[in-house]
């Protein structure tokens, strides 16, 4: 049997530019399997973060088409980019959690949004908690734990609403070793869910022995 | 998003930002305590200004040759005047009496003076709520030309004095007036504005996690319309307590009891609350917006 199997993401010659000399990408092309895993790889200041941004709309390209799952984004309005946004969850390297709000109230603000109701967003919100191995301090602010922590807390936020898109922008950039590993530990197993992940990151150590593609950027071009 | 979630957002937020809101709110209590007083003031003096031109009223006098028994129809011809508030009926004998009063101890001089020299006259009050000097003084050419009216009087000269200075005062009491309003709305705004930057890591967050402009701003918007709201009307209490504060002080003192001080008229209170809180919801709206891009 042939398998009919749809990218993803797509991107069709897309040029990026914030200024005639400063030119991150010239013409990418770049197809992404549903439920791929791959690595976005090269030295800091290439572009991994820019290209992330597009992905998620926070940035337009300058030029060329991409698809996210079966979306043309130059389609999108601003309008409708929260929509979008609902099938990808993005993890940064800052994690990115409201210091006012607890633990619990942080994830919950992903299913807040979609106007999910409260029993149900509850239970969701506990059974990923529990996946991330932090049922117990749902009740604590984020600054009161510790960088592996928070990142996980940021990783049930970003999962807690099932998004077919995962986007990671260096995870694991503020961690130690032994925190690096149980970040990878859960990338493998919601891609083992089905999320297809893009992973960006600088440190090669991170996929030395994957079998996994990697993506790696040279002279605003991905080298596959 | 429901009315019910909305507003059970919105509490949270204000308790998040309880600090925050509240210097909010007394800046714009402050801003607008300070244009509230200014407009009082306003007011009073233009109520001033006013009653002072009708208390001076009219002066109507009749030729000596107008038929006696004209007189009531000529009395009923100016009650009949929709400006006109009280006709008093002086006759040349009245008028006799009030100059020999008035004469006490001389009015010897008068001695062999017949009554009929002076001529009768009618005092018009003017009615308070159209007093216009323009239509005082188109009211007094019309009676004038009336055959009987020998002479219309009316303290013109002292209204006209009166109305320049207080014309000129009004002027710059407006234009004084403008710049609070100004300096008012860019105190707001911009306390507003660093309240919403010092969120800006929440918006981006919520933006992040595929939230609407909507679902993002409702709360924002329901706490500037709340801050705008209690604002303006603390301020215009603190100002209607001052008023009430003096208006004691009228009754127990002989000097300031002609004052008759006025409140702010009630619909301008209105515009005053209203526009504090369309401020407070723009401000927050314009400042939101550039976090809410992309
Ligand atoms: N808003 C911007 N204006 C101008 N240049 C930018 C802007 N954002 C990013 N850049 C530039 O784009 C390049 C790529 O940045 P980035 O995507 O963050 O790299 P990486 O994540 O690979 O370290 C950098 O050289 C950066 O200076
Ligand atoms: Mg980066």
């Amino acid at each position: 049997m042939i398998s009919l199997e749809l990218s993803i993401i797509r991107f069709k010659d897309v040029f990026k530019k914030y200024s005639p000399e400063n030119v991150i990408f010239s013409g990418i092309d770049l197809e992404i399997e549903k439920g791929e895993f791959v690595f976005l790889t090269g030295p800091s200041g290439i572009g991994k973060s820019t290209m992330l941004r597009i992905l998620f709309c926070a940035e337009r390209p300058t030029s060329g088409e991409i698809w996210v799952d079966g979306v043309a984004l130059s389609s999108l309005s601003n309008a409708q980019v929260p929509y979008l946004r609902r099938k990808i969850g993005v993890i940064f390297q800052d994690f990115k959690l409201l210091s006012n709000r607890t633990i619990f109230d942080n994830v919950a603000l992903s299913l807040e949004v979609i106007g999910l109701g409260k029993k149900q967003a509850e239970q969701r919100v506990m059974q990923v908690l529990e996946g991330v191995g932090l049922k117990g301090k749902m009740s604590q602010y984020p600054l009161r734990l510790s960088g592996g922590e928070q990142q996980r807390v940021a990783i049930a936020r970003a999962v807690v609403n099932r998004p077919a898109i995962i986007l990671a922008d260096e995870p694991t950039g503020n961690l130690d070793l032994q925190r690096t590993e149980e970040v990878m530990m859960l990338m493998e197993e919601l891609n083992a869910r089905g999320a297809t992940i893009i992973f960006a990151t600088h440190d090669e150590r991170l996929f030395e022995n994957t079998h996994r593609r990697v993506l790696r950027f040279h002279n605003g071009k991905i080298r596959i | 998003m429901s009315l019910a979630i909305l507003c059970r957002r919105a509490f949270f937020d204000l308790r998040q930002n309880f600090f925050g809101q509240l210097i909010t709110t007394m800046v714009v209590s402050l801003s607008i305590l300070i244009f509230a007083f200014f407009s009082l003031l306003y007011f009073n003096l233009q109520d001033f200004v006013d009653r002072f031109g009708t208390e001076l009223g009219l002066t109507i006098f009749l030729t000596k040759e107008a038929p006696k028994d004209r007189i009531p129809y000529l009395y009923q011809k100016l009650t009949d005047l929709s400006e006109v508030e009280k006709v008093t009926y002086i006759s040349s004998e009245e008028a006799f009496r009030r100059l020999e009063h008035f004469l006490k101890e001389e009015q010897d001089v008068l001695e062999g003076v017949d009554a009929e020299f002076l001529p009768p006259s009618f005092e018009v009050q003017i009615n308070r709520a159209v007093f216009q000097l323009d239509r005082i003084k188109q009211l007094a050419g019309e009676i004038d030309k009336w055959p009987e009216v020998s002479k219309v009087q009316f303290g013109q000269e002292w209204i006209d004095r009166l109305h320049v200075f207080s014309g000129l005062v009004r002027t710059i009491v407006t234009i004084i007036g403008i710049l609070l309003l100004f300096t008012a709305a860019f105190v707001v705004t911009n306390t507003i504005k660093l309240n919403v930057y010092a969120r800006k890591e929440e918006l981006e967050i919520m933006r992040l996690v595929g939230a609407t402009n909507m679902f993002i701003q409702g709360p924002f918007l329901v706490e500037a319309f709340l801050q705008g709201l209690l604002g303006s009307s603390l301020a215009l209490g603190i100002v209607f307590a001052g008023y009430s504060f003096l208006q004691g002080f009228e009754t127990r003192f002989e000097l300031l009891r002609g004052m008759n001080i006025c409140f702010i008229p009630w619909h301008y209170t209105f515009a005053i609350i209203a526009s504090s809180v369309l401020l407070c919801v723009m401000g927050t709206a314009l400042a939101m917006r550039r976090f809410l891009r992309l």
